[in-house]
């Protein structure tokens, strides 16, 4: 516990970093597929002489450069904003291995905001030949941020082996590549770039669905038309690449899929199955109502049914990163670092000179109730909630303080056959340091009135 | 599907089989979109109204179940059985008292199983653990004890009800 | 495909489905700037669909009187997949009544109210108050810790009437206390009463926007008949329809299998009521009004004094079509609009206020 504990009352630190990021993602995965759309929907123009075309592909540019490089940019801010204020100790960690990664990152983000800047206050000012060149080389500066960044996203979950083999002796950096180019790389960034291209349609169908359908009903069908074809890829793409990235995926961490639904009986899939199939069913409902919508009456397409369009797409990018997040647990670094921030070869060493004598923010005579809830906040509220998401009121509902004991015994033993083993961290401390957090969710818990009939399982359904 | 769809001049009308091919994959596609929906909404459907037909009907109706021969099980060890639907277990310890418990953990509600080289009931589950004598709940996340049922040893077999 | 035709042939000898065919295809729906909210109605009808199915499946399982929480924990934690029905029938109750707000307030300040339509928006505002209704019974039938004193909290309100209210509360309580006899009946008015109003209303409602066609706004009334836009219904319209449907099945897929609802813990009436009890989110305004005026007036008659001034409003909401001047002439009409907003507000206001004093 090196750094204070930010403490977000009801929805936790980590969905800050949760709302941003797919917000963020929403964006960013636009500015990578629009990057290519723009100059193919250029060159398509040009080559065909659709003036009509080109109008609406400028108005396109305007509102992807405000979109883009003001939404985008800051959004992408705030997450390393959210992540040093939520785990400083993983973001440490990644600043440590990463800092030459995140220099080339903003090299490439320079060169894609001036460019994209360029690209709109070109329009008809410089020769189309050199205007498509320029819109190009946002295409693959972009393109460039995605690639790179990619490479620490994934190192997250998949670390790799070669890395591993020298977590924490210091010359972490020297496995630069192969943290980089680690086992889910490449599934992960052809994974992306599909979303990219369906993102880039689904945006550029917002604009679309501006044009007077009943004006120039040609003009709206063709570009309709053209946009919407950019979901097809991806959408055939993506089961292959699902698959890809699931089968890269650790066996341990691929078990969180079908955990719940071999130990509840009730049909009850796991948080992170739930999402998954919530994946499946918005994409293939994109498809329909794309087709529906766009494909069959282009002229009728109106901005209400874009937005509709986009809020599916919201659901399912949102779904997927949560997913994504719920795949890598226990840890926040795959087999290195849990999600408290503990790294996996600390445990030992924690267990015996405890887990808070270290700590610069805590008094040694701070009374056992205090020290309780500064356990609590420094291993459990990276994923709990006292009384909001995944709240210990509810989850420990009707356990008295021993059951609470048991249960905290089991998460300290941290046995490989626990089934709490899977998602998640161990609880490391001393006997007292486990003896007071034991106390204070008993002040959490309020022992129901009537322990009897309390509902058998609480806590099913929610996992 | 690499045709554009834009009418300009001079591009030949597609031929009609091309046209009735893409049709044709319109409809199998948004077929089988509608099976995978009706699937996933049927499914679930199915599954609830079968429930009561998968756990044996007779809930709770068995006050007393008469297990043949039980009397003959050796000490330390556990006869597995069904109280109504109910898995059930009863343990002859090693001091000869006989105990029947549920099976059924208090956490959610898998199978438990008796240990006789640790002594202690185990949940392979999520690993609670429960006290084989009186059933109750000593690490790990139950919240409750297990039910205890009454054990009557006869000489024909041993005589389990609700207490 | 030709054995389908075939069967279609025959079919359409005996029923005349070609007909029926040709008059959805000759039915055109406008289409303009604002035709988005069209498709409100028909939301709110889907939901009312998820509604009836979900409702007959959990009737499979569900015992109301002592056993309701007893049943209801069967339903959540033994039946498979009794949670997500249980959670799809709460959750499209709440959209089903977010849409129909949606859908009131559309069609308020289109003023598609006006002549002939004016018993469209009778039905309608009817069919709002029976799924108010529909809401308030379903939400006791758990019986759980939430539902018992949310129903004590809510049954105040016609307490608070002078002279008749304590009759009323204590009929529709079937006692002095809410209890298993509460359960009783409003599972009956739950499942037998109000479904045998609400479907005939719903009848009515939609014959009406069949025999009368989707309204247009004054804005694109002004507008030469040139320049209007429409598309037919049958396939266009009624594509788009289905899309809409299909959207909606996936934001109530989501929130269901992602926010599953709690069981939370069985109603005790010797236990003292949790912190922060409440009525659900579409009763909070009228709560906090009477709370106001129970608080700005002493005594019971600040609360019959807000109950009147609610019914007041409610009335004069529900009489606009015979007063809204613009009826015939079909200028726009300021004040209408203004009253609404005003009305908009005053809902959103209090109900924000409502969850404000809430910590």
């Amino acid at each position: 516990m090196n750094y204070p504990f930010w403490n977000v009352p009801h929805i936790g630190s980590g969905w800050v970093i949760g709302l941003i990021a797919i917000f963020h993602v929403m964006i960013s995965h636009f500015a990578v597929g629009g990057g290519l759309y723009l100059p193919l929907a250029e060159r398509k123009a040009l080559r065909e002489g659709r003036q009509e075309w080109l109008d609406i592909i400028r108005g396109h540019s305007k509102f992807f450069l405000v979109l883009t490089g003001v939404f985008g940019a800051v959004s992408g801010v705030g997450i390393w904003f959210a992540i040093g204020l939520t785990n400083p100790e993983a973001t440490s960690t990644l600043i440590h291995n990463f800092v030459f990664g995140w220099a080339i990152e903003w090299v490439f983000f320079m060169v894609e905001l001036s460019t994209a800047a360029v690209y709109y206050y070109t329009w008809n000012r410089v020769s189309a030949e050199l205007h498509l060149k320029i819109g190009w080389l946002y295409a693959v500066a972009s393109l460039f941020t995605l690639v790179i960044i990619n490479g620490i996203l994934t190192f997250m979950l998949t670390p790799g082996d070669a890395w591993l083999a020298v977590a924490g002796t210091g010359h972490e950096a020297s496995r630069f590549w192969q943290a980089f180019f680690n086992p889910t790389y490449w599934p992960s960034l052809f994974l992306r770039m599909a979303v990219c291209t369906s993102l880039a349609g689904i945006w550029a169908l917002v604009t679309c669905s501006r044009i007077d359908g009943t004006q120039k009903p040609k003009l709206k069908t063709g570009l309709v038309r053209w946009s919407a074809k950019w979901l097809v890829p991806s959408f055939v793409a993506m089961p292959l690449l699902l698959g890809w990235y699931l089968w890269q995926v650790p066996e341990s961490q691929r078990a969180l899929l079908s955990f719940g639904m071999t130990t509840i009986g009730t049909g009850a899939f796991t948080q992170v199955t739930r999402t998954v199939l919530i994946i499946v069913m918005t994409s293939a409902t994109i498809v329909g109502v794309v087709y529906f919508f766009a494909w069959r009456s282009p002229t009728e397409f109106s901005f209400s049914h874009a937005l509709a369009v986009l809020l599916l797409g919201l659901v399912a990018t949102a779904s997927g990163e949560y997913s994504r997040e719920m795949l890598r647990k226990p840890f926040v670094i795959g087999r290195h670092m849990f999600s408290n921030g503990v790294r996996e070869r600390d445990m030992a060493r924690f267990n015996a000179e405890g887990y808070l004598t270290h700590s610069p923010w805590i008094t040694t005579n701070a009374p056992a109730l205090a020290r309780g809830e500064i356990m609590f906040r420094g291993e459990c509220m990276a994923c709990h909630t006292t009384d909001g998401y995944r709240p210990m009121k509810r989850l420990l509902a009707g356990r008295d303080r021993e059951a609470i004991g048991n249960l905290l015994g089991m998460l300290h033993d941290y046995k490989p056959d626990s089934p709490y083993h899977a998602f998640m961290p161990p609880l490391v401390g001393t006997k007292e340091e486990i003896a007071a957090l034991g106390d204070y969710l008993a002040t959490l818990s309020q022992p129901a009135v009537a322990p009897d009939t309390a509902p058998a399982k609480p806590a099913l359904a929610r996992r | 599907m690499s045709k554009t769809v834009s009418q300009s001049p001079g591009q030949e009308s597609p031929p009609d089989t091309d046209v009735a091919t893409r049709r044709a994959f319109v409809w199998a596609a948004l077929g089988a979109a509608g099976v995978c929906y009706a699937g996933a909404i049927g499914y679930p459907v199915y599954r609830y109204l079968a429930s009561p037909v998968e756990r044996a009907e007779a809930e709770s109706a068995v006050t007393e179940v008469t297990l043949k021969d039980a009397q003959k099980l050796p000490l330390g060890s556990v006869l597995m059985f069904k109280f109504g639907p109910r898995p059930s277990m009863l343990i002859h310890h090693q001091d000869g008292s006989w105990v029947a418990l549920s099976a059924v953990c208090t956490h959610l509600g898998c199978t438990v199983q008796y240990q006789p080289a640790r002594n202690v009931i185990h949940c392979a589950c999520h690993g609670g653990e429960y006290d084989p004598v009186t059933g109750k709940n000593i690490s790990g996340p139950p919240p409750r004890p297990l039910t205890r049922y009454v054990a009557k040893v006869t000489d024909t077999g041993v005589v389990v009800s609700r207490t | 495909m030709k054995a389908l035709s075939s069967i279609y042939t025959w079919a359409d000898e005996r029923l005349g489905l070609d007909d029926l065919l040709h008059f959805a295809q000759k039915k055109r729906v406008p289409e303009h700037a604002h035709s988005a909210w069209y498709y409100w109605g028909g939301i709110s009808l889907f939901f009312f669909l998820v509604q009836a199915i979900t409702g007959v499946l959990l009737l499979i399982y569900y015992r109301p009187g002592p056993d309701a929480f007893e049943s209801t924990r069967q339903i959540t934690y033994e039946i498979h997949f009794g949670w997500l029905i249980r959670s799809a029938h709460s959750w499209a109750a709440n959209l089903m009544i977010a849409a129909i707000f949606v859908h009131m307030f559309s069609v308020f300040f289109m003023k598609a109210y006006r002549k002939p339509r004016e018993f469209g928006w009778w039905s309608g505002m009817v069919l709002l108050l029976v799924t108010m209704v529909f809401g308030f019974s379903g939400y006791l039938l758990p019986m759980n810790e939430l539902a018992f004193f949310a129903t004590k909290v809510g049954l105040d309100i016609p307490n608070s009437l002078p002279v008749i209210g304590h009759k009323i509360a204590t009929l529709v309580r079937g006692g002095p206390e809410v209890n298993e006899f509460t359960v009783q009946r409003f599972f009956a008015l739950h499942v037998v009463v109000l479904p045998a109003l609400f479907i005939p209303l719903l009848g009515f409602h939609l014959w009406l926007v069949q025999k009368h066609g989707n309204a247009v706004p004054p804005a694109e009334e002004a507008k030469p008949p040139a320049q209007r836009k429409s598309i037919p219904f049958f396939p266009n319209f009624m594509m788009k329809d289905l899309a809409m449907w299909l959207i909606a099945l996936n934001v109530l897929a989501l929130l269901a299998s992602m926010f599953p609802w709690d069981l939370g813990a069985p109603a005790d009436s010797l236990k003292p009521a949790p912190t922060g009890i409440h009525p659900e989110w579409y009763f909070m305004s009228s709560f906090q009004v009477l709370k106001l005026f129970g608080q700005w007036f002493p005594g019971a008659a600040g609360e019959a004094l807000g109950m009147i001034l609610f019914t007041l409003g409610l009335v004069m909401w529900f009489l606009i079509p015979l007063y809204d001047p613009s009826g015939k002439s079909g200028q726009r009409a300021r004040w209408a609009t203004y009253f609404g907003l005003f009305a908009l507000s005053i809902l959103l206001v209090t109900t924000i206020w409502a969850y404000a004093a809430l910590n």
